[in-house]
């Protein structure tokens, strides 16, 4: 590890993945929080607190042991050579992705963390070898992604809340329905989030065993829980009031694991690149996929916790004096359908981003009129940031890569 | 700026509702007035009849800020054309309001004949209560409203909005009868007093039963909010 800081390459990398690490925490902490610190779930410091230490814990215990030098293996690091490339290249698609992320969360666009380092990666790989050596299909399937998440986002948090709405808030007794739906609802979400645990928390592969061994368990277990609960002691006057109560307590837990599984996941962004280098450090070459030591992944999960109690935390802030109109049944609903839509396009292999996701279930919510009001113009700006993001990166990492190319 | 705290827009239903206390302090005020005028104790009268008229542009103000804050960009459950045009209703009740106010400081009825004196005071009294029910009712259905929205439109709410609905419609119905009941009346003893005299007392009902009607008014614009 000493010997390791010696090298300066390595330690700028170190660097400068701790920054990417940082700005993810920045950017991503309002995503997964949002819901919940709007609709007063949880106040911020609660939800900085919950987000910065499960980030953390998913991304130090959960986050994966062997990563990708390349992430989604949008470039063909076969083609590549000359390992010093690959160090340029992680540290030009770093630093080019945390520039825009940190650009992006200035300005409030909540943009895919991952399609931030695909662009840096491409943008070094184009700037290497051409076109030829990124892998377009994958490329495409990136794109897709930015139709295909809002969309599924919103058609599945439009029959959500419809339901929610019919099964609950439509009935003659709000209290009454409450008791017996909420408990079925709380089972379903976590029979999602039992299942996203085994695939995104744990990496497993088998949707059927998610399911069946995690998916299913959990939402039995919270079913009867909540059951139990709501029968034994729940009095309100309000129906609404009484409805929102229930969903409220779901949601801190929907968002603890968010942040859970987004620390699992999304630690790779910073790290991979990093672990790209520290294996041409160490072995002098590197393939797709390399080991990541356990430092290293700690090192991200601490960015990111940093990230989000740094600048998380003026975020969330914002959040909770500004989103007032948010309720706990429709924070729910948000969360619940994202949660759902990663799953299934886990599933079937569709390239989905979370983000994405979460901003079309808020519009789809907000279709089905269950949002007092959405502002259209900021929609075009969401929209407008995604489809920048990688090339953006792209070019300020191919640009920087030229640069450390001539430098070093 | 963070794009969750852009994303989600205020709602205009609570300055609505904000919106409506004030015009229901307003026909409150007028009611105040009214039976400051039945004991002819007109220097009180001529005290709430203006604070009817400071009500009444607070109420305008708040108008003016929700005509603002409700840009074309906003993406609501409800359209931005119902919602204005439903405010420019309730604010119309202020109005009319006003207008009753105005008509109060016109002159001190020390000459109302004898005779028709009581049933003449007790009939202003009666519809200006029957006016603080409608104003009171029209509150009830904004809020009504924001809980329809609340629940999803669902149906159990709406057909609590459309009983509100109907009975600010039985209200106004009511008002109406008593006016011309007062008219009937006037015209009846027209002998008995100058031209100035009935000119006050046909307007100050004919203002009262304003009121009245422009609470409808507003109950029929929040029907159609409902109905997308």
């Amino acid at each position: 590890m000493i010997e390791l800081l010696s090298n300066p390459w390595m330690f700028i990398t170190i660097a400068v993945g701790l920054f990417m690490a940082w700005a993810i925490g920045a950017n991503d902490a309002a995503n997964s929080m949002s819901t919940a610190v709007g609709a007063g779930a949880i106040t911020p410091k609660q939800a900085v607190l919950i987000a910065g230490v499960l980030e953390f814990i998913g991304a130090y215990l959960f986050g994966k042991s062997v990563t990708e030098t390349v992430r989604k293996g949008i470039i063909d690091a076969s083609q590549i050579s000359d390992p010093n490339v690959i160090v340029y290249g992680s540290i030009a698609a770093l630093l080019a992705a945390s520039l825009w992320l940190l650009f992006a969360s200035k300005f409030g666009l909540p943009v895919s963390t991952t399609h931030s380092i695909i662009g840096g990666i491409v943008g070094y790989g184009i700037a290497y070898a051409g076109t030829s050596i990124v892998n377009w299909s994958k490329m495409a399937q990136v794109v897709a992604s930015w139709v295909l998440s809002p969309l599924f986002g919103a058609v599945v948090a439009f029959v959500i809340i419809k339901l929610v709405s019919k099964t609950i808030l439509q009935q003659k007794n709000p209290i009454e329905s409450a008791k017996k739906w909420a408990p079925v609802w709380i089972g379903l979400a976590f029979v999602v989030i039992g299942s996203m645990f085994h695939i995104k928390v744990m990496h497993g592969n088998s949707l059927l065993i998610a399911l069946s061994r995690y998916g299913v368990t959990a939402g039995i277990g919270a079913f009867l829980i909540s059951y139990a609960l709501l029968k034994r002691n729940f009095q309100a006057t309000d129906p609404y009031w009484g409805a929102e109560a229930i969903f409220r307590k779901v949601q801190v837990l929907t968002s603890a694991y968010v942040a859970l599984s987004h620390g699992a996941n999304d630690v790779a962004n910073a790290i991979g690149p990093v672990a790209a280098v520290y294996a041409v450090a160490t072995m002098g070459l590197t393939g797709m996929k390399v080991p990541v030591p356990r430092w290293i992944l700690a090192m991200g999960g601490l960015g990111i916790a940093i990230g989000v109690a740094t600048y998380g935390y003026k975020v969330m802030e914002t959040v909770g004096k500004k989103i007032t109109e948010l309720t706990n049944t429709r924070g729910f609903s948000i969360d619940f359908s994202a949660a759902t839509v990663v799953l299934i396009a886990s599933w079937l292999g569709l390239p989905i981003s979370t983000t994405h996701t979460v901003v079309g279930a808020v519009i789809g919510v907000g279709l089905a009129r269950g949002v007092k009001a959405i502002n259209k113009d900021i929609v075009k700006d969401i929209i407008i940031s995604w489809f920048v993001t990688v090339p953006v990166a792209a070019i300020l990492a191919g640009i920087m890569f030229k640069i450390l190319m001539i430098v070093g | 700026m963070q794009v969750w705290t852009k994303l989600f827009a205020k709602s205009p239903f609570k300055p609505l509702i904000k919106h409506a206390e004030v015009v229901l302090e307003t026909v409150e005020t007028l009611e105040r007035a009214l039976e400051a005028w039945e004991n002819g104790d007109y220097e009180n009268m001529r005290k709430y009849a203006k604070k009817v008229d400071d009500l009444e542009d607070f109420a305008d103000k708040i108008k003016e800020e929700i005509r603002d804050s409700l840009s074309s960009k906003l993406f609501m459950p409800v359209d931005r054309e119902d919602i204005l045009r439903y405010l420019q209703r309730q604010d119309k009740i202020a109005d009319a309001a006003e207008n009753t106010a105005k008509w109060l400081l016109v002159r001190d009825p020390n000459d109302i004949p004898e005779e028709i004196k009581h049933e003449v005071k007790d009939l202003v009294i009666k519809m200006s209560q029957e006016s603080i029910k409608a104003a009171k009712l029209v509150y009830d259905a904004i809020v009504q409203m924001d809980t329809v929205i609340e629940s999803g439109f669902g149906e159990k709410e709406i057909e609590e909005e459309y009983r509100l609905i109907k009975e600010i419609g039985s209200v106004e119905h009511k008002i109406d009868e008593l006016d011309t009941k007062f008219m009937e009346i006037i015209f009846k003893n027209s002998s008995k007093m100058d031209w100035g005299l009935g000119m006050y007392l046909l307007n100050i009902a004919k203002t009262l039963s304003g009121i009245s009607d422009m609470a409808k008014d507003a109950a029929e614009r929040i029907r159609l909010m409902m109905n997308k």
